[in-house]
């Protein structure tokens, strides 16, 4: 009884050594960058971290960069040469070069999704730009802030309908997927801001095919219903800022060819007019505008063969799985589009619309 | 023949507060037998004078003294009436019956006193004092019912102890009753000093980490108890009312909140019981934020805490028992200290726990931050003993988050919880939300 009670009261003691809780670091004592920057040399990858330095003043940003073969070795090689541990499960943006993209990002991403060091959540960007350069200017911003790319992409802080967002997991559903590519936003260095936004770049299986314009990607949003507080400019007219927006779809598969009729309600603000448009023009110089777009929109993804809006979602139970592969090259193509747009002018701001 | 007086002697022992005095009263010559530290002698015989006749004749004196009291033969029984501060009468030192008085007392007792350790907003202040006699009558006052019932039982066989039981006839759990009853009556013989001595009489496990016996000093408090068909015992010497079965819910609901309207009342109750919660989980969650899971934080919220961090050499569990230990001490010692000195350690442990500890870089910032919290989170949870346990409790979870982070709080509150289900006192689990008898027309 009493050798029971003993080794029953010694039992829980092995939750120490046995949960291997003794090489959990404290978080003074881990770097954590919030970016991570990838680019493709000519024999293995380049990476830079960017790692917010704490400071008693300010926030202030350090750009370390490593070579190597693979991106686990690099990072190793790196926290091996600093003084603390680096955890990259605070990484909340991954910029990687253009050559990188259109090679293929297929490697980096299950990487990351194997090693589960990045979190899956961190949102993916192409530099259309020197990356060398890019990194470099970042640290030497004025003001030092070292969340400027975190902040950018951030919903509640710098985000805007007109940028694509895409997660790492999202890149790498595409990959996988038959019926549903993605697209992600490519920036460079601005004039005066530190960013400036290129457009989107179509990503069909981890590869770059093609770019689309910001505009074009706030209709992108507009698809997966993202567009809230997204602004239009109709030109000469006047500028609306997108309140809410649903879609409906009808999706009919007849004779191997797939219809998809979608109907776009867009409620509206007017927020600046030139001259003295009536309301009613306004709102059919916008549904033209939308219409040309989103028919532009969808003549250049067919070209490329990218399913970015995931129209094959809605076909996947017609044709059968042996066939679903082709969805891109044989079906998406041949795609019946029938956009219709729906404009409701929901107020007028605080001014009363007169017409004259 | 002085056979009896020699017994009680004897029994007592050798005490100087026996006293055995040669009195005329009026005009008889009678032994008086007390304890001087209980009896009050001088008022005690003028009330005896005045009580009794004027003239006494010389035949039958004992059944004319004993129409002031009873006729006692049994020393073993005299021996303990003469404990409980009675007075003999004999009629001389050779006699072998005594007669037993009520004698005017010493002033042993505190008079009935505002409520010391269990503040209350909107209450009465009365509270209950270490006479069981004087807390029934409290109670008779906070009820006035015909189906009050009153038990009375004596334990102990080195000392007789007065355990006295109320309960509500009709309301109260019949199951409930008969068990107490029985328990007490089958251990009859078990010298009661303390709560732990009362719960094994009552075949309850003192191994417990949360109070399997209600306490309570605010006489309200026991009554609704009894409307809600529980049973309040009183041991006499303890100034607080045991009532029993002791359920979750009273960690959070004091009946004194009903006298706030009933969203300020639901407001206050939800209040407490978010207050255990971060007393349980805010330690725990510190060390599995900083050490095991900081991706958890929001990045400038993580920066800051390393910030904070820099420079500190313990890593973040040892850091926090550190500080754990030395609030506990300050807490500990605020009680045990006399009021005069309690400030000092207030000044003391403030100044080492909010400034010199940070300052010196052995903890960081937002450590205080939480023990802050902690502490006065702690302090919402209504009963000494449940502020104990919770106090306790926390450690499990600090434990696990140390080592599995926040998946450990799960675990621990898990383990918590699994616990608390586990407990049942007299039959009732301790989770029992259920209303009990007569709640929904009293309570």
């Amino acid at each position: 009884m009493l050798k029971k009670m003993l080794i029953f009261s010694l039992l829980p003691f092995l939750l120490f050594p046995l949960s291997g809780c003794w090489d959990n670091r404290d978080i003074n004592h881990r770097v954590m960058p919030i970016s991570i920057g990838v680019a493709k040399m000519d024999e293995g990858y380049k990476v830079f971290l960017q790692i917010p330095e704490p400071s008693s003043e300010s926030l202030g940003t350090r750009i370390v960069t490593g070579e190597g073969e693979t991106i686990n070795q690099i990072i190793d090689n790196i926290s091996v040469n600093m003084e603390s541990a680096v955890d990259l499960l605070h990484v909340k943006v991954i910029v990687v070069d253009k050559r990188l993209a259109e090679e293929g990002l297929n490697d980096l991403i299950s990487g990351f999704i194997r090693s589960r060091d990045v979190s899956a959540k961190a949102v993916i960007a192409i530099c259309d730009d020197n990356i060398d350069q890019f990194f470099e200017s970042m640290e030497n911003a004025e003001g030092g802030e070292g969340t400027i790319l975190l902040d950018y992409f951030e919903k509640y802080s710098g985000w805007d309908p007109h940028v694509a967002l895409s997660r790492v997991w999202e890149v790498y559903r595409s990959s996988h997927s038959y019926t549903r590519d993605v697209a992600i936003p490519m920036i460079k260095r601005g004039q005066t801001t530190f960013l400036e936004i290129v457009g989107s770049a179509v990503i069909k299986n981890g590869r770059l095919v093609e770019v689309i314009s910001s505009d074009e990607t706030l209709l992108y949003n507009a698809f997966n219903n993202k567009s809230t507080r997204g602004k239009i400019e109709i030109l000469d007219d006047a500028s609306v800022m997108i309140l809410s927006n649903d879609t409906d779809y009808k999706a009919e598969f007849t004779d191997q060819t797939p219809h998809l009729q979608t109907t776009f309600n867009f409620s509206v603000m007017i927020l600046e007019t030139n001259g003295n448009p009536s309301a009613q023009d306004i709102k059919m110089n916008l549904e033209e505008l939308l219409l040309d777009r989103y028919k532009a929109l969808i003549v250049k993804l067919k070209t490329s063969e990218a399913d970015i809006l995931g129209i094959g979602q809605h076909f996947r139970k017609e044709i059968p799985r042996k066939d679903l592969k082709n969805w891109r090259s044989d079906y998406y193509p041949n795609l019946a589009f029938n956009p219709i747009i729906q404009v409701d002018i929901q107020n007028y701001g605080n001014l009363k619309h007169t017409t004259n | 023949m002085n056979s009896l007086i020699k017994e009680i002697k004897d029994s007592i022992g050798d005490n100087d507060d026996l006293f055995f005095t040669e009195h005329q009263l009026t005009d008889l010559s009678v032994v008086f037998i007390g304890l001087n530290s209980l009896v009050d002698l001088g008022p005690s015989i003028k009330q005896l004078e005045k009580m009794g006749q004027k003239n006494y004749s010389s035949k039958e004196k004992l059944k004319q003294i004993s129409q002031l009291g009873e006729i006692k033969r049994n020393a073993s029984e005299i021996t303990s009436l003469l404990l409980e501060g009675k007075l003999m009468i004999a009629i001389s030192l050779n006699s072998d019956s005594v007669v037993s008085v009520d004698p005017v007392p010493v002033k042993l007792n505190r008079a009935i006193d505002q409520i010391t350790n269990e503040n209350t907003m909107l209450g009465p202040l009365v509270s209950f004092n270490e006479d069981s006699l004087t807390n029934i009558g409290v109670m008779r006052k906070q009820l006035l019912s015909e189906k009050i019932r009153v038990k009375h039982f004596r334990t102990g066989i080195h000392h007789k102890k007065a355990l006295s039981l109320i309960y509500y006839e009709g309301i109260v759990e019949e199951n409930l009753l008969e068990t107490v009853v029985k328990e007490i009556k089958g251990n009859s013989k078990s010298d009661l000093y303390s709560l732990q001595d009362v719960t094994k009489m009552l075949g309850i496990t003192p191994y417990s980490i949360v109070p399997r016996v209600k306490t309570t000093e605010i006489p309200s408090e026991a009554a609704q108890s009894l409307l809600k068909g529980k049973i309040v015992l009183f041991l006499d010497g303890l100034p607080f009312a045991l009532i029993l079965p002791s359920v979750f819910i009273d960690m959070f609901f004091l009946e004194s909140d009903k006298n706030l309207t009933f969203p300020l009342m639901i407001s206050l109750r939800s209040l407490r019981i978010a207050g255990t919660l971060i007393a349980l989980i805010f330690p725990g969650l510190y060390v599995a934020l900083v050490a095991v899971n900081p991706e958890v934080l929001r990045l400038e919220l993580a920066l800051s805490i390393a910030q904070s961090r820099e420079g500190v050499p313990y890593p973040a569990f040892i850091e926090i028992i550190i500080m754990l230990v030395v609030l506990e001490l300050i807490m500990e010692a605020s009680v045990r200290l006399p009021k005069s000195i309690g400030p000092t350690i207030t000044m003391v442990g403030g100044i080492i726990l909010g400034q010199a500890a940070v300052e010196a870089q052995l903890v960081s910032n937002l450590l205080v931050i939480v023990l802050a919290a902690t502490t006065i989170a702690n302090s919402t949870v209504i009963g000494v003993q449940n502020l104990i346990s919770i106090r306790l409790l926390k450690y499990i979870v600090l434990i696990f988050s140390s080592v599995f982070g926040v998946l450990g709080i799960l675990a621990g509150v898990f383990f918590i919880c699994a616990y608390l289900a586990g407990v049942s006192s007299i039959g009732v689990p301790y989770l029992n939300f259920k209303h009990s008898k007569g709640e929904g027309n009293n309570g």
